[in-house]
């Protein structure tokens, strides 16, 4: 493909060497208690990727050295009846900006598709979309991510992969060691009025329907600033979860988007929940740490919040939630974490600069 | 008048994100980059009126991007802001602000980022 003809975007990040938790629960059993990661956070064990959607499954990324142990401690925690898989060589492969656009995402799933791979999760950071998948395929992905994509940094995928550095190296590199008594963070940036998406899909609706429905929302101008999918533990039904922003300019989109999701997935029933908020939470070599996501759940759980979906990836940690649990959420986090004060940056696509998210 | 350009250089795309929307809610047009290299490459293309630079990254950190720009006549001129992740929270960080002082660097910005801090800086600069 010419250039000319491809996304031009910034930048494509490889995490090799991962380990996967793929864990189910029976509906309604409240498997995102913070329980379930404390162990983790005592054990000093990074969370290099987590999403749950609610009331059912989550998917945990390790470094492959600790995925026995992370699996041995989640299945210690976990409600009765739940079931759990663990898929050691994983990679988790982060392409970005999205800048919240569906076609982009729509066409990073396309790439995945063509490289055949399976899907082990999927998820958005504010920035970044990410999945976790078999190493094996690692180069497979990058070959078709260069066919769909242009990377300014990188002419091709053989100078991608000879510029990055051995694991050993990286690890040098981030010498930081980060020994705050209390979690410092960018922003805690809450974005409210989302419509939250949800169905049951197949892993080849994914990489196919859904993908291409993307990118014809993508075509109305709706951002998406929230996605994940988590699979069934026969990798087979995936739950999908994301949530559209609408342009201020715009009116209700939702009946746009079923109409686009049942064009593209006939055969899938998707639920809409609006208003929803997110809270868009970001710090530090928050990819590197462990316990960030321990103390959000807990301080979370402290108000009697509970989260409708959560993604982990990259350097954030993105949820979703009733939209009148908002505040009291956003008020504890703030008292949890030493954060900068609130209402610099605008939330997603409020062009102007309009302050649409409240003011703790 | 046109909008004074700001490029960010940070391997952390969600920062990336952050610092451009605080920027760009001040006014401000703002360039992205990933690493050390590619910053510099964006500033080839088109010369920024203020860069804001991260330290520890892959390929070319901060710190020799901000030393080559400074040794070159026709880029010493633009105003960097280095974001240094050092300090209380980081004591067994090898980087150090007397590092970023010796690359003649304008200002230093401790992470995380507070964005009045980062704005008054860049502003400061313009």
């Amino acid at each position: 493909m010419e250039t000319s003809d491809r996304i031009r975007i910034g930048g494509l990040k490889i995490l090799e060497g991962g380990a996967c938790v793929v864990s189910s629960s029976p509906l309604g059993a409240n498997c995102l208690s913070a329980d379930i990661c404390a162990p983790l956070a005592q054990k000093k064990i990074n969370l290099t990727f987590f999403t749950h959607l609610s009331g059912d499954r989550q998917v945990m990324c390790t470094a492959d050295e600790v995925g026995e142990t992370a699996f041995t401690l989640v299945k210690s925690r976990a409600a009765p009846g739940t079931e759990l898989r663990l898929q050691r060589g994983t990679a988790v492969i982060s392409v970005y900006p999205h800048d919240k656009g569906p076609e982009i995402m729509g066409t990073f799933i396309r790439s995945l598709a063509r490289a055949r791979v399976v899907l082990h999760g999927l998820a958005s950071s504010p920035s970044a979309i990410s999945v976790v998948l078999s190493a094996r395929r690692e180069k497979a992905v990058v070959e078709q991510l260069f066919e769909h994509f242009h990377f300014p940094a990188f002419a091709s995928p053989q100078e991608f992969f000879e510029a990055q550095l051995p694991p050993e190296e990286l690890v040098q590199q981030v010498v930081a060691t980060y020994q705050e008594k209390v979690i410092k963070v960018y922003w805690i940036l809450p974005q409210p009025d989302l419509d939250l998406w949800g169905a049951t899909i197949s892993s080849t609706a994914i990489l196919e329907g859904f993908a291409h429905a993307l990118i014809d929302m993508g075509k109305l101008g709706l951002k998406i600033p929230f996605i994940v999918a988590n699979p069934g533990l026969g990798g087979r039904d995936f739950l999908l979860s994301f949530s559209t922003l609408k342009a201020a300019s715009q009116g209700d989109q939702g009946p746009e988007v079923r109409r686009i999701l049942q064009w593209h997935l006939p055969e899938i029933r998707p639920m809409r929940l609006t208003p929803v908020a997110g809270i868009f939470f970001h710090g530090p070599h928050f990819g590197d740490r462990y316990g960030v996501v321990y103390t959000f759940l807990q301080s979370l759980a402290r108000v009697r919040v509970s989260l409708l979906a959560l993604s982990c990836t990259v350097s954030s940690v993105s949820a979703v939630l009733k939209q009148q649990e908002l505040e009291a959420a956003v008020q504890v986090l703030q008292k949890t974490f030493a954060a900068p004060s609130p209402g610099a940056p605008r939330p997603f696509g409020r062009p102007g600069g309009g302050a649409g998210g409240p003011r703790p | 008048m046109s909008a004074k350009y700001v490029l960010i250089v940070d391997d952390d795309p969600d920062l990336v994100e952050t610092v451009s929307m605080i920027l760009e809610s001040k006014g401000y047009e703002v360039g992205k980059a990933y690493d050390g290299i590619e910053g510099g490459e964006a500033i080839k293309k088109r010369r920024p009126d203020a860069l804001v630079l991260d330290v520890m990254m892959p390929r070319k950190n901060g710190y020799q991007l901000c030393k080559e720009l400074k040794a070159d006549q026709a880029t010493r001129g633009i105003p960097v802001v280095l974001l240094t992740a050092v300090g209380e929270a980081v004591p067994t960080t090898t980087y150090s602000h007397a590092e970023g002082m010796a690359v003649e660097a304008e200002d230093f910005i401790p992470k995380p980022v507070d964005a009045a801090t980062l704005v008054e800086a860049v502003e400061r600069l313009l």
